[in-house]
């Protein structure tokens, strides 16, 4: 190998390994984004529940409490089933109580609960989903 | 009479799959990814065609490329192998991996419940990865942070890696001749002209979601195990022994070891598919 081809395949090397940092820096790096405020324009009573894509909203003697249907083993989108007050996780079965407690699984966590306001009007609710 | 090898159908079915990838593409809407797949099936002239089209043969391309990479391993068997061909060997061993994201990501771009699932358990298992985990996934999926508007791309970009690397190595070696093109185009017409590709419509398998069928056995052993080993060593195990085939002596504890695997993987993959909920 010449000289002239060791210096061309040394810059190459040098030359690619300086544009892997501002290439990795570009991809990994994220915008910041404010949670997504979801609104429901329905007043539910005690005992009645509302179910979303993200989140399954309860009206408890607390007030309003949003569940996330995140399962906190893997993120499969979890269902509730009210005739047994249950979240069970359809990719490996993950189950929890209606206030998100851990009950058996893989999960080994309780599910993630979102903030709620009431509407000003007292109208509906405002769930904040965090992103 | 000729004789058609493996690798000539593997290259047919990687050129209908991404030529069909991009007649899907231009029907596709990825803000409205579950709406546009249920839409061209039902809707959409000859859209459930075209979606059958493109699903069943990167099905046959990747079923086909693991085989030609069994059939072309012979190549590095004898201890003889030149340097050349031991990098060819190991950049096959690498596209099998490269080929199952691609067809992994176009079960999640689909975005049914299995597409959904699918595509929340890859996230979290990138991110199980030591260190590069959040860069990893930040590349190829960020499904929560990004929808799907990153996984489009990567699926596009995958297809087109496969395509790279198959003619890197043939080109002026080898050549698809005419027939296994139009053998693998009329069969495909034919297949796709009676059989659906798959889609989950709402409400179904409330109780139970399983994944797409090469990722049951993932499925099945993260009931039991850590993401990291479960859903990351496991799976890495034959394409790391195979991609070091040439470099070890042991060629025999290599083989035994991903027959083992295979056998293993098979047996978790029933168990899932016999699962019940």
């Amino acid at each position: 190998m010449t000289r002239r081809n060791l210096i061309k395949k040394w810059f190459l090397a040098l030359f690619t390994f300086s544009m892997s940092l501002p290439l990795f820096s570009f991809l990994k790096s994220q915008r910041y984004r404010p949670p997504i405020e979801k609104r429901i324009s329905k007043v539910l009573k005690p005992g009645q529940f509302l179910t979303e894509p993200e989140f399954v909203l309860f009206h408890t003697n607390k007030g309003p409490v949003a569940i996330s249907r995140r399962c906190t083993h893997l993120g499969c989108r979890i269902n509730y089933f009210p005739e047994k007050a249950l979240f069970i996780c359809p990719c490996h079965q993950s189950r929890f109580t209606k206030d998100g407690r851990y009950i058996s699984g893989p999960a080994k966590k309780d599910l993630h609960r979102f903030k709620v306001a009431v509407l000003e009007d007292g109208q509906g609710y405002v769930v904040y989903i965090p992103r | 009479m000729k004789t058609i090898s493996y690798g000539q159908m593997t290259g047919a079915f990687m050129l209908l799959s991404i030529l069909s990838g991009f007649v899907v593409a231009y029907q596709y809407e990825v803000a409205t990814p579950f709406v546009s797949c249920v839409g061209m099936d039902a809707v959409l002239p000859f859209g459930a065609f075209w979606r059958s089209f493109h699903f069943w043969s990167s099905q046959v391309f990747v079923i086909l490329l693991v085989i030609h990479a069994i059939d072309v391993r012979k190549k590095v068997e004898g201890g003889n192998a030149s340097s050349a061909q031991k990098v060819h060997w190991m950049v096959i061993t690498l596209s099998v991996p490269v080929a199952i994201y691609a067809l992994f990501s176009g079960y999640v771009l689909r975005y049914d419940a299995t597409g959904q699932a699918a595509g929340a358990i890859a996230e979290h298992l990138f991110l199980r990865i030591p260190v590069f985990g959040q860069v990893v996934d930040k590349i190829l999926m960020n499904l929560s942070g990004d929808g799907l508007n990153r996984l489009y791309p990567v699926h596009i970009l995958t297809g087109l890696v496969c395509w790279l690397l198959g003619t890197w190595y043939h080109l002026k070696r080898v050549r698809i001749g005419l027939d296994p093109f139009l053998f693998s185009l009329v069969a495909t017409c034919a297949f796709c002209a009676f059989v659906r590709a798959p889609i989950d419509l709402p409400a179904f398998h409330a109780h139970l979601i399983k994944g797409p069928w090469f990722f049951l056995g993932v499925q099945e052993l993260l009931r039991y195990f850590d993401p990291l080993i479960a859903g990351i060593i496991f799976p890495a195990i034959p394409i790391f022994l195979l991609f070091i085939l040439p470099l070890v002596r042991n060629r025999l504890f290599i083989y035994v070891t991903v027959l083992l695997w295979t056998f293993a993987y098979t047996g978790v993959t029933l168990m899932n598919l016999l699962r019940n909920g």
